[in-house]
């Protein structure tokens, strides 16, 4: 049997993907539709965001577009979430009625054939708008542009996004012990939404919390501090994209133990 | 006997829901570590404004709003637009109009035990809880009588737009993006999120003209105003009464119409 | 002739949650629950050949789905052993993976909304296929059956039977050593039968496959296995060649009637008249389960038509079900 390596992953990847949005655009009505809820989601998130900060110029010492930066990170940072691991809401079904056992006999990781088999086009859309509003604010507040401050963008984005990827993964994982692990995630995606104020705002105690247990501060306001305050950033901002990496890690290993402890319920 | 048939309906399902015993306990979870999100959020909005009072609502006015809107959002959200989306796509429709009931009465009565358990386990905690924390900003009066009666209309209001978009599924096969076009607009346009005082004066008009702050806003300001005018609170009640009937009536007749696509294509 | 699958004492034990009854009873799980253990598979031992055929047979519930899943490498056995192709399926899952093939119920594993060559596709990418192989293989499914119209048809625009072939040619894409089917034939109408028994007697035969075969049709386990494993709660009830288990019964053999009258209610009558044997009724016979060493058919006939006006008769050996049936009420000494 030849090594199974990256390339060999990649190109299986790709592969699969691909199936996903043929087999999506023969359904192109229900794309249309998903397509413009998305863009709702959006419009109605800006408006909310818009009428509350008409009324409170600002918080906590976070200015409108301080806060409209923290906005637009968060909305590119859920973006892998959502185009690459869109699977994870339908496990719980595939655990229940017993089809997931289709995936333990490949001769591939479980997780990745799993993921690979669901791309979210429509994901997307909230990319776009997160990108629009990231320049916006990055224009108003001045920030200027040099390579260097890209890069910190990029790698800051990719941390935010592994903490985002691992905490729906562990959610998703749950339903392996328990029956209705609906509520799990449910309660996981609502709470990015709060990702994107400052966790300052939070008593001490609460601070720990959503920073070390259900990590949502990690998802806009540490990386964010590293372009916002240059100057005031603290050691958990630079120690993000390490603390992104093993929180990824240990959601995967969380999933994989839960499949392996799978015994194919219901059938 | 008739009463009977319906309590047999919720009972059984008050008893799947405690089936899902861990799903009970994250979703009370999930709900108190929200309230302490919404809380300190709140709480920093109104320390940088420096004033106690904004709009109108004052710190606590908007916690228990906010608060007890989620909790009411949680207790009548019944999924009605996945279920009836569900069982028109595989066909289970057809076994299901069988039933010796209305179709729109059978699914609200299944669905009502669910209703009980939400109320019990998740309303009830989060009022008490709020109730205390505020110490005593919530009226204890009358005002508790008409809240329980609008939240009672409100209720059927929410349940016949939910039927209608639910409805609207024999037509298309996106009930992913139907479902979240309407809770995006009913969570904004109703005062859910963000409460309707705060909104600006022409879009808060609109909004008046619509139904569905009579689902979120009506029973809250009801509740929150301690010694309301007679005749606002009639204004109030009233209206919620009038699109109460206006939906069931629109509900029914429009599954009446799409039953029968229904029945020509064999569902 | 070499080993491929060797099990030895194996056993799975699974914790079960008593759930209590009424709406009390869902009111106390919801903060104490009682588990119960159950042994699913108790203590089986066998081994099997490369290139055999297998019957793995019971009633619901028996075990087999557990222990195949032990077989695939999906579960972890609670103790004994289990090897197959040498090595330990749970603990190398990926690699057992590769050389098997499975046919899971009615789950396909097929991508719904491709047409079948897309699937085929992507599989031969996943086993690592080199392309001669795969074509080799394809001209072999061609020979076999009528491929063409088969492969650019999305599988959920198929029917039962298309798809159930289709993914036993999945299953065997990759020339696994060994493939488990699981119920291949349920649901399917007769003609649609025979082609999948004998594609997969074809398979077995060209590329030397070992096939485990669950089933409760024994139309298949007549057409396809020489040897049958029954198990039933657990245990193994036997494991041998099926000609061994006719010759153990040999001397049983059914007569079929065809009397005047309602078929369930004379064979209600019969029964009484008969107490010493097993009558049953389908559709179109009353049928009679004969040991002749104890008496002669013939002589049952006779006395049979004493009473009954018999419009047709037909005399058969005990088909496999009735062995079974007989080894579930009686065991195997």
């Amino acid at each position: 049997m030849k090594k199974k390596g990256l390339g060999f992953y990649l190109r299986i990847y790709f592969k699969i993907l691909a199936q996903d949005i043929k087999s999506k655009m023969s359904y192109r009505a229900d794309f249309i539709i998903s397509t413009i809820g998305m863009i709702f989601t959006n419009i109605a998130g800006f408006v909310s965001f818009w009428i509350m900060f008409r009324s409170f110029p600002s918080i906590n010492g976070w200015g409108y577009y301080e806060m409209l930066f923290l906005y637009g990170f968060s909305l590119v940072a859920i973006t892998p979430v959502q185009c690459l691991f869109d699977n994870n809401w339908s496990l719980r079904i595939a655990v229940y009625t017993g089809d997931f056992i289709k995936y333990c006999f490949r001769p591939i990781n479980i997780f990745f054939y799993y993921q690979s088999e669901v791309f979210d086009i429509k994901g997307l859309g909230q990319l776009a708008f997160g990108i629009g509003t990231l320049i916006y604010s990055w224009n108003k507040i001045g920030l200027g542009f040099t390579p260097l401050i890209l890069l910190k963008m990029i790698v800051f984005l990719i941390t935010a996004s592994l903490v985002m990827i691992a905490m729906q993964n562990a959610a998703a994982a749950t339903c392996f012990w328990i029956m209705n692990s609906f509520y799990v995630l449910d309660l996981v995606t609502r709470f990015k939404d709060y990702a994107k104020y400052p966790v300052t705002i939070f008593s001490p105690v609460f601070r720990f919390i959503f920073t070390f247990l259900m990590p949502i501060a990690f998802i806009a306001y540490y990386p964010s501090l590293v372009i916002l305050r240059p100057d005031e950033v603290p050691l958990l901002s630079w120690l993000s994209p390490l603390i992104g990496v093993v929180f990824f890690w240990l959601s995967y290993k969380f999933w994989m133990r839960g499949a392996l402890k799978y015994n194919g319920t219901g059938s | 006997m008739k009463l009977k048939k319906h309590i047999t309906l919720t009972k059984a399902g008050i008893m799947e829901s405690l089936q899902f015993r861990l799903g009970t306990f994250v979703m009370a979870l999930g709900n108190i570590l929200y309230l302490i999100v919404v809380y300190y959020l709140w709480k920093a909005i109104y320390a940088s404004a420096g004033t106690d009072s904004v709009n109108g609502m004052t710190f606590s006015d908007t916690l228990i709003y906010l608060v007890l809107a989620t909790a009411l959002f949680n207790f009548m959200e019944m999924y009605t637009v996945w279920e009836m989306g569900r069982s028109i796509q595989s066909g289970k429709i057809v076994l299901e109009l069988l039933k010796p009931m209305e179709y729109r009465s059978y699914l609200f009565w299944s669905n009502s035990g669910a209703f009980v358990t939400n109320f019990v386990f998740t309303f009830l905690p989060t009022f008490i809880a709020v109730a205390l924390v505020t110490h005593g900003a919530i009226h204890m009066g009358l005002n508790l009588l008409f809240f329980l009666i609008s939240v009672i209309i409100a209720i059927s209001i929410n349940y016949s737009i939910n039927f209608i978009v639910g409805t609207i599924c024999v037509y298309t096969e996106s009930i992913w993006g139907i479902n979240i076009m309407k809770q995006v607009i009913v969570l904004l346009l109703s005062g859910a999120t963000i409460p309707l005082a705060f909104f600006p004066e022409t879009f808060r008009k609109i909004t008046y003209y619509l139904p569905f702050q009579s689902i979120y806003n009506a029973p809250l300001s009801i509740l929150l105003n301690a010694h309301p005018e007679p005749k606002e609170l009639l204004v109030t009640i009233g209206t919620q009464l009038i699109w109460a009937a206006v939906l069931m009536i629109l509900s029914k007749l429009f599954w009446k119409v799409s039953l029968r696509q229904i029945t020509v294509n064999g569902g | 002739m070499s080993a491929i699958i060797e099990i030895k004492d194996l056993t799975k034990e699974f914790k079960v949650l008593n759930r209590r009854e009424g709406l009390k009873g869902s009111i106390k799980d919801l903060f104490s629950r009682n588990y119960k253990t159950v042994r699913a598979v108790d203590n089986i031992s066998m081994t099997i050949q490369q290139g055999e055929i297998v019957g793995y047979l019971g009633p619901n519930g028996a075990g087999k789905s557990t222990t195949i899943k032990m077989m695939t490498g999906v579960l972890e056995p609670t103790s004994g052993e289990i090897r197959t192709n040498g090595i330990v399926p749970y603990a190398n899952r990926a690699r057992n993976a590769q050389e098997i093939g499975v046919v899971f119920g009615q789950r396909s594993q097929l991508w719904w909304a491709l047409p079948l060559v897309e699937s085929f596709k992507i599989l031969k990418d996943i086993y690592q296929i080199p392309d001669e192989k795969y074509n080799s293989m394809l001209e072999l499914y061609g020979s076999l059956v009528d491929l063409e119209p088969l492969l650019h048809k999305p599988v959920r625009q198929m029917s039962l039977g298309q798809r159930t072939l289709s993914d036993i040619l999945a299953a065997f894409l990759h020339d696994p050593k060994i493939v488990f089917l699981d119920e291949p034939t349920i649901g399917l109408d007769v003609s649609m039968k025979s082609k999948i028994r004998k594609l997969i007697q074809a398979l077995n035969k060209e590329k030397n496959t070992t096939v485990i075969l669950t089933t409760h049709d024994m139309g298949d386990v007549d057409a396809l296995c020489r040897r049958i494993v029954i198990i039933d709660k657990g245990k193994m009830l036997y494991d041998n060649d099926i000609e061994h288990l006719k010759s153990f019964f040999g001397s049983y053999r059914t007569l079929k009637i065809r009397p005047d009258g309602e078929l369930s209610a004379q064979a209600e009558l019969i029964g009484k008249e008969l107490p010493n044997f097993s009558v049953t009724a389908d559709d179109e016979w009353i049928a009679i389960l004969v040991d002749e060493d104890k008496s002669k058919v013939i002589d049952v006939l006779g006395q049979l038509q004493k009473s009954h006006k018999i419009k047709d008769m037909q005399l058969e050996e005990i088909s496999t079900e009735e062995v079974i049936k007989k080894i579930y009420e009686e065991g195997v000494s």
